[in-house]
């Protein structure tokens, strides 16, 4: 299989948290404007890769790779220097706080003294909403009076607008109903249509099927399959992940 | 790729613009605010010759909400981060006797209240033995609730017991008092117009942290911190190191409040706040503070310590027993806690309608 360049990816992962081995030989790899899926059981390790892709988790073996370089990361603060941002499972939004704040939530803009620039930070929010295609009812709300596919739009917008690099979505249509989830895949083509890297798990199959460039099959902590979607059906894909090996295309 | 407008999609519940002072209006600290009005008008109506409305009851609520007030204040911030802080009451004391020991410490004569030779000295190293205290009492609480990992609720619930024992044991078990007279001259009873000192420092100091919390970064992350823990920790903010910013900055308030004990009555007074952890949480939950973190309410804050003050007063003036007042204030902050709880149950409600 032919790829480009990849923006992010990890080589041969392997990682242990006590007696349990969440990764053997995990590899996955993003080039910019692709929209690559993460796909596998619950316990296949997935979480796991892209939290070490991500620095919060350390490999015991293996690389990451960012912008084609090798790096050690120590924490997301890390990731985030290298461009590389998330959109997480349980949505790291503020509740009380507006959607501008929250979108600048550790990089917001300030003048002397800590002073917020809010006027700037909100329309630069207003500005990345409006290049996504994302429309809110307003900025200034808090968080917890939006509806849960408003809020998981705002956490791609804030993911996408820190990232100059990949965005990385964990399960980010978990909560959301059949029209907001397309919404969702559909933000993530235009993430990728960007330039950026997106690496998204999901269990919806069909859904991400349609909505990834290509799929990457996690197995007991191992990369059993990295194909492109085209290739792919529901049936061949859901065999793969409990445990049937196939030969790669 | 171009894609359709997720607009139609996603904008699925309307929100209509407010206008500013339907907003204020809708506020718990406006509300708060209403109430005191109330009360200051029925307790002026009951009162004999009406005394309640007269500059020297006006001063005298003043100075005692100036103590209040800053364990208030620092209370909501750390409350908007979720800290819960029981100590505030313990640190003011123990700050309040180190203070006061080191005051005494310029005496010429020791022993002799008359024999100060350097009082501004004596004050201002006071005053910073108080704050200084106060801080590190803080210090002690934050290291125990971000680096220990231990509910703040009972960390201070030690720290209370710790504080006030240290209290007890350098001030000899009794209050320490002969703090140079002219202190309480210029600063402790001294006023501009009907206002005293303590409490223009106290609404200072309001006004400065409603400043940070409304339009500085510290105060975002404060409240960002108290909404979700890991919402923060994701963003990149170090949440430990802001955590222990704000017990330090609780503790140096309450160590502010300590030093008006010194400057009001020229002495300590240990037995005079067992209550203060009550009224500061009181003035700072009615005022709308979120006790689950998240939201900081400054004014509440302010409206909610007039609120204790007046209650307090009050009561005294018409002559109800102070056993009673104790039973008011608690029933008052209750009520409070109540209101909110029906609040987060109809916002919950209305969530899950969507």
């Amino acid at each position: 299989m032919e790829n480009p360049a990849p923006v992010i990816a990890a080589r041969h992962i392997a990682k242990r948290f006590g007696h349990v081995q969440a990764l053997r030989d995990a590899s996955v790899s993003v080039a910019a404007g692709e929209v690559v899926a993460l796909v596998g059981d619950n316990g296949a390790g997935k979480s796991t890769l892209v939290k070490t892709l991500l620095g919060i988790n350390k490999p015991d073996d293996g690389e990451v790779i960012i912008g084609g370089e090798p790096v050690q990361l120590s924490g997301i603060r890390e990731a985030q220097a290298l461009g590389v941002d998330a959109v997480h499972q349980d949505l790291a939004l503020a509740p009380d706080l507006s959607v501008v704040d929250n979108m600048f939530l550790g990089h917001e803009q300030i003048r002397g003294l800590g002073f917020l620039r809010r006027r700037e930070m909100s329309e630069r929010a207003a500005e990345s909403l409006r290049e996504l295609g994302i429309t809110l009812p307003s900025l200034a709300v808090p968080v917890s009076d939006l509806s849960g596919g408003q809020r998981q739009a705002v956490a791609v917008a804030k993911a996408v607008m820190w990232s100059s690099t990949a965005v990385l979505m964990d399960e980010p249509t978990a909560a959301l109903g059949a029209r907001q989830s397309d919404i969702i895949a559909e933000l993530m083509r235009t993430v990728a249509s960007k330039g950026l890297g997106v690496l998204v798990i999901s269990h919806d199959l069909p859904r991400i099927l349609k909505a990834a460039d290509k799929i990457t099959v996690l197995w007991r902590g191992e990369t059993v399959l990295e194909s492109p979607a085209a290739a792919l059906t529901v049936p061949d894909l859901v065999a793969t992940m409990v445990g049937y090996r196939e030969e790669a295309s | 790729m171009s894609t359709s407008p997720i607009t139609q999609g996603i904008d699925d519940r309307a929100i209509g613009a407010v206008h500013p002072v339907v907003r204020w209006v809708r506020t718990r600290a406006a509300w708060i605010l209403l109430f005191d009005i109330a009360l200051f008008a029925l307790f002026t109506a009951l009162s004999r010759n009406h005394v309640f409305f007269s500059a020297a009851n006006a001063e005298s609520l003043l100075i005692s909400v100036s103590q209040i007030l800053l364990l208030a204040l620092g209370l909501a911030m750390m409350l908007g981060a979720g800290i819960f802080d029981l100590s505030l009451g313990a640190n003011l004391v123990l700050s309040s006797v180190v203070g006061a020991l080191v005051m005494k410490s310029f005496q010429a004569v020791p022993g002799d209240a008359s024999s100060y030779h350097d009082i501004p000295l004596a004050a201002v190293a006071g005053f910073l033995a108080c704050v200084g205290t106060g801080i590190v009492f803080g210090l002690v609480n934050g290291l125990l609730i971000a680096v220990g990992k231990i509910n703040s609720l009972i960390a201070t619930l030690g720290t209370l017991g710790i504080g006030t024992g240290i209290a007890l044991l350098i001030a000899g078990g009794s209050d320490v008092s002969g703090m140079p007279t002219a202190l309480q001259l210029a600063i402790g009873l001294n006023t501009i117009g009907i206002v005293p000192i303590p409490a223009i420092a106290a609404i200072a100091v309001a006004i400065l942290l409603w400043v940070v919390v409304r339009f500085t970064r510290y105060g975002m992350r404060t409240q960002a911190i108290g909404s979700s823990r890991v919402a923060a920790e994701r963003s990149g903010i170090r949440v430990r190191a802001h955590l222990l910013s704000l017990t330090v900055l609780g503790g140096g308030l309450a160590g502010m409040a300590g030093f008006i004990d010194l400057a009001r009555f020229g002495s300590t007074a240990l037995q005079g706040h067992a209550n203060d952890a009550l009224g500061a949480v009181t003035a700072a939950v009615i005022g709308g503070t979120l006790l689950e973190g998240g939201r900081i309410s400054i004014w509440g804050a302010v409206w909610g310590a007039a609120l204790a003050i007046i209650l307090r007063t009050g009561l005294v003036i018409l002559g109800v027993s102070a056993f009673w007042q104790l039973i008011v204030v608690g029933a008052v902050l209750l009520i409070a806690v109540l209101l909110d709880r029906v609040a987060a149950v109809r916002r919950t409600r209305s969530a899950r309608a969507d």
